[in-house]
C-alpha cells in the first residue's frame, strides 16, 4: 500500500498533465466539442423525461433535474468501469515501452471523467434555479457521497482492469451487466416508490449505484439527510475493493506487457 | 572503474497465456483454455561494467528485445535476477505516450514526464529539444499533421535528452533525412560514450556495433552463444548467418 501512495506522489504531475491533455484532445477535434460535454447530458435528460412523462405517463417531482442527477452519477460510474476493461489494451503503446504503475492510467481516465462530471453538476445547479428548487445546507452532503462513488468506482475498475487484460471478451459481459445495472439503479424512476416493497429496500441496500443516486437526490432535491450508516458501509466496501485491486495490480502488472503483445 | 553496473544471472523469461482467455470459448468447450508457454529467454547470465558499452546481436526472435525490456523493468523475469546496483535505467524508445492531436510542444512535456522527468527539468531542456528537432514553427502544430520523418525527429530529440546512468537502446539509430541521420548518430555517440554511462545496444547494424561497443553478446534462441570481443563475435555471427 505504501508503494501506491508513493506512486501517486511520483506521478501526480503527470496525471494532471495527462488529464489536461486528454481533455484538450477531445476539444481539439472541433471547436464545438466542449459543447458536447453539456449537450450530451442535456439531450439524454430530454430523452428519458420524454419516455417517462409521455410514454409511461408517470411523473416524479422536478423530473428533468431528477433524471439529470441520476444520469450524471451513472455516467461517471459507467464510463469508468466500462473503459477500465480495455484500458491496458488501449494504452498498449505506453505499457509496452515504459514502466508506469497501471492504476495511474486508470486514475487519469477517472480524473478526465470527473472533470466532465463537474460540468454536469454545474448544469444541475443551473437547472435547480430554473425549476425553483431551493439551495440548502444539505448540499454539503454532496462531497461525502461523491467520495464514496469515486472510491467504489476505482476499486471495481482496478479489479476489472486486471481481468480485462487476460479475459478477451470481458467487455461484452460488462456491457450486459452494466445495462442491467442501469435499469436497476432508478435513473429515471424513484426506486422507493415505484418498486414494490420489500424489493425496493433490498435494491437500495444492495445496489450501491442506486443508493448513491438516491443519496444525491436527497442532497439536492429533497433537502434530506442521507443514510450515513449505509454510506459508511459502502465506503468501507469501496476501500476493501480498492486495496484488493491495487494489490492484484501490483502483483501482476509486470506480466501485462507480455499479454498485450 | 571496474565496478559492475548491470549483473544478470540465469535469466528466464517466458510468455504465458499469450492467447488470452475468452469466456465464450471456454463456455463452448466447457474447459479452461490451456496456457501456452513460450520461453523467449532461457538462462542468460552476463554483467556489464560501469561506463562500458555492450552490444547485443542475434537473429529476429532470439529474445533480444525481451531481455532489454526486462532490464528496463517493464516486465519481471520468471526466474533469475537482474541487479542494477542502484543505477537509474531507461529504455530508449520513440514517441512514448504521444497524443496525436496535441502540439509537438505539449507532447514534449507529456512524453518527458512519462519517462520520469519533472516539469522543471523538461522546461530547462525544452529549447534544446526544439532546436535539435529542427521542427521550427511546426512544434506548435498538432503531431498528427507531421510527416513521418518529422514525427521521428521529434521523438528522437526527446529521448536524446534522457540522462540516466544506464541506457538501453533498441535500434533507434537513424531517423529522418540524411543530415538528421548523421546528426542523431553523432548525438547518440556522444551520449553513449559518456564515461559514467553504461549502455546496452540491440542492433542489426554490425558496423555500428563494431565501432561503438566494448563487448558484444550474441543471443541465439534465448541463450548466449558467444560473448566477448566485438570483432571476434561479430565475425563469427556473420559466418553463422551466411550458412543459414
Amino acid at each position: 500500500m505504501r508503494k501506491f501512495f508513493q506512486d501517486i506522489k511520483k506521478y501526480f504531475k503527470y496525471m494532471i498533465y495527462s488529464t489536461k491533455s486528454n481533455l484538450k484532445t477531445e476539444v481539439a477535434n472541433s471547436y464545438l466539442n466542449w459543447l458536447w460535454w453539456i449537450l450530451d447530458p442535456l439531450c439524454f435528460m430530454l430523452v428519458y423525461t420524454f419516455i417517462v412523462q409521455v410514454v409511461f405517463k408517470t411523473n416524479e417531482e422536478n423530473l428533468p433535474v431528477f433524471v439529470l442527477i441520476g444520469l450524471t452519477a451513472w455516467n461517471f460510474f459507467n464510463i469508468t468501469v466500462n473503459s477500465s476493461v480495455k484500458l491496458i489494451a488501449n494504452n498498449k503503446s505506453i505499457v509496452t515501452k515504459v514502466y508506469i504503475p497501471k492504476y495511474i492510467l486508470l486514475l487519469i481516465k477517472m480524473f478526465t471523467n470527473l472533470f466532465k462530471m463537474f460540468i454536469s453538476w454545474g448544469l444541475i445547479l443551473i437547472m435547480m434555479l430554473f425549476f425553483k428548487v431551493p439551495y440548502t445546507f444539505y448540499m454539503i452532503q454532496f462531497l461525502p457521497v461523491l467520495l464514496v462513488l469515486f472510491v467504489l468506482s476505482f476499486g471495481m475498475a482496478c479489479i476489472l482492469m486486471h481481468f480485462g487484460v487476460f479475459v478477451e471478451d470481458l467487455s461484452n459481459v460488462m456491457n450486459i451487466v452494466l445495462k442491467l445495472t442501469f435499469y436497476l439503479s432508478g435513473i429515471f424512476y424513484a426506486i422507493s416508490t415505484r418498486v414494490p416493497s420489500p424489493y425496493n429496500r433490498i435494491l437500495l441496500n444492495l445496489n450501491p449505484i442506486a443508493f448513491i443516486i438516491d443519496s444525491f437526490r436527497k442532497t439536492f432535491l429533497n433537502a434530506h439527510i442521507v443514510n450515513y450508516r449505509m454510506l459508511g458501509i459502502w465506503l468501507i466496501v469501496g476501500i476493501i475493493l480498492s486495496i484488493i485491486g491495487i494489490k492484484t495490480i501490483q502483483k501482476y502488472e509486470n506480466s501485462y506487457a507480455k499479454v498485450t503483445k | 572503474m571496474s565496478k559492475e553496473a548491470i549483473t544478470v544471472k540465469d535469466l528466464h523469461i517466458s510468455y504465458k497465456t499469450l492467447k488470452g482467455f475468452s469466456i465464450k470459448k471456454s463456455l463452448l468447450k466447457m474447459k479452461m483454455s490451456k496456457a501456452e508457454v513460450f520461453e523467449a529467454v532461457r538462462g542468460v547470465s552476463f554483467s556489464v561494467e560501469k561506463g562500458k558499452i555492450l552490444g547485443i546481436i542475434g537473429k529476429n526472435g532470439s529474445g533480444k528485445s525481451t531481455m532489454l525490456r526486462s532490464i528496463a523493468g517493464i516486465f519481471s523475469p520468471d526466474s533469475g535476477t537482474i541487479d542494477l546496483h542502484g543505477n537509474s535505467v531507461s529504455l530508449l524508445s520513440i514517441g512514448v505516450g504521444f497524443q496525436n492531436k496535441l502540439t509537438g510542444y505539449e507532447n514534449i512535456f507529456l512524453s518527458g514526464m512519462l519517462l520520469g522527468f519533472s516539469e522543471k527539468e523538461i522546461k530547462e531542456r525544452v529549447n534544446e529539444i526544439i532546436e535539435f528537432s529542427e521542427l521550427g514553427k511546426f512544434i506548435y502544430k498538432p503531431v498528427s499533421s507531421y510527416s513521418s520523418g518529422m514525427y521521428s525527429k521529434l521523438a528522437f530529440s526527446i529521448t536524446a535528452i534522457l540522462e540516466t546512468d544506464i541506457m538501453l537502446i533498441d535500434e533507434v539509430f537513424s531517423v529522418g533525412d540524411v543530415k538528421f541521420k548523421q546528426k542523431s548518430y553523432n548525438k547518440m555517440k556522444e551520449l553513449i560514450s559518456d564515461e559514467n554511462r553504461t549502455v546496452v545496444i540491440v542492433s542489426h547494424s554490425l558496423g555500428t556495433l563494431k565501432e561503438l561497443c566494448n563487448e558484444v553478446l550474441w543471443l541465439h534462441d534465448g541463450k548466449v552463444k558467444q560473448i566477448g570481443d566485438p570483432e571476434e563475435v561479430i565475425n563469427a555471427y556473420e559466418e553463422f548467418m551466411k550458412k543459414d
